[in-house]
């Protein structure tokens, strides 16, 4: 191949040179190239190396299908492997390098790969290294695992970098009324008819320059100029390198915008591409279609492309891409391409495979004086690193016969178009085969969509342009808006019909000959597993692999398919086609995450005292969304020793707690009471203002769901809390119940949870920590507030605030809430009286061992499996009244005795330790499920040792004395621990009450 | 009385940020939030609705997505049965009228304009805020980075209501969005 860039012609910018390196080279090019225009026109031959075989591989398409010259572009955390350098726009700076090669795709040593070919079919790996005797027999999988490893080093394509991704990526979102897809000739013409009629039109085109085949015609440039011009006066909104990857549902579509990946130098504040969901009211799909090529003898060969690609580096990029060309084609529309290079200065042959074409398409070669063959085609390309010469066949009765050589650098094949009927097909349309054009013609559907130009098989310009006009109608009439009539062209249009012609081979010859060059599919792969008995079309693709490459078999699959059917006997709609699935080309894992990475991979959720917590030295722990104060440490503290003080503290003076993530709930009507009184287990039904109560609410299978303290403010209002963790399932519950089974209730359910921020105050000295706060401290008063009292009252400042006297921690304690806005002063108006009173501030992780002291559940033990008797709370059910879950729970097997039930855990050598999430066994009985486990685990400062809370069958009474082992098999081992009360401080409850 | 602190306070910086040249878009943070849910029960929804409306100074309430402003304050329909009401204090409701709720601290309030304010605001929001689908006087509830917004379009621009949580996490998500188009933080 002897390419060359041509002194005129061609949309790229002369005036404007590019410099850019491949494989550590300096090259050029222009503004406008692609980089395999640029490398074509530098005639850089080898561009890539073949998955399996290492073969040689060069430029073979000018589009999206390419499955030959991918390459690795950009360095260092910014290197991203498989680029199709047909698709890469080229700009000043960029760096690309061959994969799967080495030293370089030029000269690699694994090309040795290609000399053990036949060893390397379809399903070698599998056959080779499973079962293999005398190790193993038959199906054995041992020695695979083994080689398995090996075998998964060696395969791959390219190699990502393993740096975090330096760029930003982002999501948006966009509706109009008709999107169009694609801006060929028939994509134009579709969005102008909708504008046109009234509708909000959105035009998205892959490439960077609207037209498709307009770009590639040297004499449209006028009629593409002229179509834009009438999109922007009809306010067509025109989004460019922007692929419609997938149709989705409700006329969803998803767009894949490319912001920066052709810039030097970006602006810092743009994402390097965009993730697009449009939501339209009606689709047009003109996405064109794509050249098969033709299997023959190594059809892979650099220097062989598809007819189309030829002209498009003729008439887009200025390049004649080989001085002796052969055109191979199996119909009409490699004829034009074929003048047109011989006009620009190449020696051109056409050899078609049809015996008799009608004179207007051979008018076309005469004219431009290209050497002419008919019924004969390609049968093997001559040359390792670029094509010299290709072997001939000539028409033999249904087949082929060897008919000499020609010499050549450079082969065009035509084999036919296939419609890109991918979106369609996503939205499970299953294309129709059609015989007469030789490809799979997409189905109509239901759906507001409509396919238009060559995506419906439509072959020449100005049917498109018809069909767009059609499409852009049909829209406008399915949306009540009227356009011109327009006749819709039928599909086909070529003077001559297509000769289907797949693969080009003759007897007794041995030809490799590709089908999916991506994977390294070859025919003798689609025929071996024929042989081995697949018939059906998904299994080929599995087996050989034929259509799981990058390009999702663009190129290979209707070859491959027509194969399998030869082989079959069959017609190839009866041995069917694959379901083609979004996305239509790659899309990288960052645009699919989009600004939802790093620090914002989930919304932070915030307590108002967030900042001032940190202020305190806090060390922050999730809880859900929620950001939480996990401890405080002081000055050279760990974490163990920092909540053990703040345990400590608590139980001995005082500490303040953020308690904000607590769930709030506002229980507001006439009917407030009988809610509650129906949802918790316990009676609410007299709960007097002023007062609050400890809740339980069970599932509807009578299972714990949740706890918490309800407060009544008034008749008609209630303010309840809930675990963090419940927060919203309550509340999602709550609704649910109120607005499908009990509509006669007068309730209304508000979250509050941001409305009001909390802070628990507990220890001995609450009170006087409180006192110093409010306006008024006689409110304090023991009896003005006894325990589970509520009042709502100012706090110094004038902040409104309202307290109840309830304790987790089983010291007396309060917690009181604010407006949130009011939550910093309200806290350094707490922690002055608190500091003075040796105080201190707690996180969740002293939270955790007060409440594990006193044998206080939360989500650790209320995990679903557990009923109110076996958390030792049964007494809270009451059997006076009807409540969610009263009557499943009192199915036989939830009051079976021996379920478990909460026990406190000691370590028998009181100086062990023990892990929650281990297993508790009988001694001498660590097997199986055993009779319990452990959920909660902390140093007891009040005990002076570790403690731990957790389940075991029948409760702590049967296991009093008696030693039970805390199985952890993959950490600790065994530990001696006894089954004591899960009450395990301050049993009578005596310091709560103060 | 002491002061309010708001969401973004020590995070919300005033001034030009972002792409050069015209800035495409305005973000003000709107402090000292006053908002009250109200409450209808089926059969006093037209009555109750007219009591929040009066507050506000409007004689009848907004339909379903929609606001009415008056001259102290705005009415939104956030729900089949619910109004938030915007910049005063809540009627005096009777049990059997329906139910009224300061929730002036739970959101925090953020106001979008500027010529591309639609456009920023669709990276993160799935609503169609064309101007014939979402006028002067539309509300909806949506979500912004899996967090449930309020957004009422006003004669000012878009009003944003967020969770006060999750006002700072969404803020940098904004913020960083907000680059491209030319910001001013009023």
């Amino acid at each position: 191949m002897s390419a060359r860039r041509l002194q005129s012609g061609g949309l790229i910018d002369r005036t404007q040179t590019l410099r850019f390196k491949w494989d550590g080279r300096d090259m050029t090019g222009f503004a406008g190239d692609t980089l395999a225009s640029a490398l074509l026109a530098s005639n850089e031959r080898v561009l890539a190396r073949s998955f399996k075989y290492h073969r040689p591989r060069g430029i073979m398409s000018a589009g999206v299908e390419e499955s030959g010259a991918l390459v690795t572009v950009g360095t260092g955390d910014r290197r991203d492997p498989n680029v199709r350098a047909t698709t890469q726009e080229l700009y000043g700076g960029l760096v690309a390098n061959g994969q799967n090669a080495w030293p370089s795709v030029r000269h690699d040593v694994s090309a040795v790969n290609g000399l053990f070919g036949r060893f390397f079919a379809a399903g070698f790996y599998y056959k080779t290294f499973m079962g293999i005797p005398p190790f193993e027999w038959g199906s054995g999988t041992g020695m695979w695992m083994q080689y398995e490893k090996i075998i998964r080093r060696a395969a791959g394509m390219g190699e990502a970098s393993r740096a975090p991704d330096p760029d930003r990526y982002e999501h948006g979102h966009t509706h109009c009324d008709v999107l169009v897809v694609g801006s060929g000739p028939a994509g134009l013409a579709a969005a102008h008819t909708a504008a046109e009629a009234g509708l909000e039109v959105l035009l998205v085109e892959q490439d960077c320059e609207l037209g498709g085949a307009y770009l590639s015609e040297p004499g449209a440039v006028e009629e593409r100029q002229n179509a834009i011009k009438a999109l922007n006066d009809a306010g067509v909104r025109i989004m460019t390198r922007t692929t419609a990857f997938g149709l989705y549902d409700y006329s969803v579509a998803g767009l894949l915008e490319r912001v920066t990946d052709h810039l030097s130098a970006p602006s810092e504040h743009l994402p390097r591409q965009r993730f697009w969901t449009v939501r339209a009211r009606y689709t047009v799909v003109a996405s064109g279609a794509l050249e098969r090529s033709i299997a023959f003898g190594d059809n892979d060969r650099p220097g062989v492309m598809t007819a189309a690609a030829g002209r498009t580096y003729l008439n887009r990029y200025g390049i004649l891409p080989g001085s002796k060309v052969i055109v191979a084609t199996t119909n009409d529309s490699a004829y034009t391409g074929a003048a047109e290079l011989c006009r620009a200065g190449a020696a051109v042959t056409v050899l078609d495979a049809r015996r008799s074409v009608d004179n207007s398409v051979l008018d076309l070669a005469r004219n431009a004086g290209t050497g002419l063959r008919l019924g004969a085609a390609p049968l093997r390309a001559i040359g390792g690193k670029g094509v010299y010469s290709l072997d001939l066949a000539a028409s033999d009765g249904d087949g082929w016969r060897a008919d000499g050589s020609e010499n050549c650098d450079l082969v065009l094949v035509s084999g036919g178009w296939s419609p890109v009927v991918n979106l369609s097909s996503h939205r499970g349309a299953k294309p129709v085969w059609d015989a007469e054009n030789a490809c799979f013609m997409p189905a109509a559907s239901d759906e507001p969509l409509t396919m238009a130009g060559s995506a419906a098989g439509i072959w020449n310009t100005k049917g498109c342009i018809a069909s767009g006009q059609v499409a852009g109608a049909h829209a406008a009439k399915a949306l009540g808006k009227s356009a011109p009539a327009a006749s819709a062209p039928s599909a086909g249009g070529w003077a001559s019909p297509i000769r289907p012609v797949y693969e080009v081979t003759v007897p007794r010859k041995k030809l490799k000959s590709f089908v999916d060059p991506q994977h390294d599919v070859t025919t003798s792969d689609v025929r071996l597993a024929h042989r081995e008995g697949y018939v059906s079309v998904e299994h080929l693709k599995r087996y050989t692999t034929l259509g799981m490459a990058t390009d999702q078999g663009k190129m290979g699959n209707i070859i491959g398919l027509a194969l399998m059917a030869d082989a079959l006997g069959k017609d190839i709609p009866e041995v069917g086609t694959t379901t083609f699935r979004p996305p239509y080309t790659p899309i990288s894992i960052g645009a699919l995450s989009g600004s939802s990475v790093g620090a914002h991979f989930r919304p932070l959720r915030r307590t108002p005292m967030h900042d001032w917590n940190l202020e305190q030295n806090g060390t922050m722990t999730e809880a859900g969304l929620w950001q939480r104060p996990w401890y405080f440490a002081r000055a050279g503290e760990t974490i163990t020793e920092a909540y053990i003080r703040e345990t400590d503290t608590v139980r001995k003076t005082v500490g303040l707690c953020d308690v904000t993530s607590l769930g709030k709930i506002a229980v507001q009507g006439p009917d407030a009471t009988e809610l509650l009184n129906r949802v918790y287990t316990n009676p609410f039904a007299k709960l007097a203002i002023g007062k609050a109560r400890y809740g339980i609410m069970l599932r509807d299978d009578g299972m714990v769901m949740d706890d918490g303290t309800t407060w009544r403010l008034s008749d008609t209002d209630y303010f309840m809390t809930t675990t963090t963790a419940h927060a919203a399932k309550v509340m999602v519950w709550l609704e649910e119940l109120l607005q499908t089974r009990w509509t006669d209730l007068k309730v209304h359910v508000t979250t509050v949870s941001e409305q009001w921020a909390g802070c628990a105050v507990a220890g001995p000295k609450c009170r006087e920590v409180l006192e110093a706060c409010v306006a008024d401290k006689t409110v304090m008063s023991s009896e003005a507030f006894p325990f589970m009292g509520v009042i709502e009252t100012t706090l110094k400042g004038g902040m409104p605030c309202r307290i109840a006297r309830i304790s987790f921690s089983g010291e007396m304690a309060y917690e009181a809430y604010v407006p949130s806005d009011y939550a910093m002063p309200l806290m350094e108006m707490l922690w002055k009286a608190a500091e003075a009173r040796d105080g201190c501030l707690y996180g969740t992780e002293a939270l955790g061992a007060l409440r594990i002291e006193k044998g206080h559940v939360t989500g650790a033990e209320l995990d679903g499996r557990v009923t109110i008797d076996d958390a030792g709370l049964g007494k809270m059910a009451s059997p006076k009244k009807s409540f969610i879950g009263s009557a499943m729970r009192s199915r036989g097997d939830m009051g079976r005795e021996d379920r478990p039930r909460l026990v406190g855990i000691f370590p028998k050598n009181r100086t062990q330790s023990f892990n929650a999430g281990s297993i508790l066994c009988a001694e001498g009985k660590v097997e199986g499920l055993g009779e319990g486990w452990i959920t909660a685990v902390t140093h007891s400062p009040e005990l002076g040792h570790w403690i731990g809370l957790g389940f075991i069958s029948s409760g702590y009474e049967p296991w009093a004395g008696k030693t039970v082992i805390a199985a952890d098999p993959v950490r600790k081992g065994n530990i001696e621990v006894e089954i004591v009360s899960p009450h395990m401080v301050d049993p009578s409850g005596e310091r709560m009450h103060g | 009385m002491v002061d309010r602190v708001s969401a973004l306070d020590g995070h919300y910086k005033k001034g030009r940020f972002g792409e050069a040249g015209e800035a495409g878009l305005m973000l003000q943070e709107i402090r000292d939030l006053t908002l009250h849910q109200v409450a209808a029960w089926p059969e006093t929804l037209t009555s109750t609705g007219n009591k929040a409306a009066r507050v506000v100074g409007k004689q009848s309430a907004p339909g379903p997505c929609a606001a009415a402003v008056g001259k102290k304050g705005a009415l939104l329909r956030i729900e089949p049965l619910k109004w938030w009401v915007f910049g005063v204090e809540a009627p005096k409701l009777k049990p059997a009228d329906g139910t009224a709720l300061d929730i002036s601290h739970s959101r925090t309030h953020l106001r979008v304009s500027g010529a591309r304010a639609s456009e920023f605001l669709n990276r993160n929001l799935p609503l169609d805020l064309r101007d014939e689908a979402f006028p002067v006087g539309s509300v909806a509830s949506s979500s912004m980075h899996h967090v449930g917004v309020t957004l009422w379009r006003s004669d000012h621009g878009y009003e944003l209501f967020m969770p006060r949580g999750f006002a700072l996490s969404l803020w940098e998500v904004m913020f960083e969005t907000a680059q491209q188009f030319g910001v001013d933080i009023l």
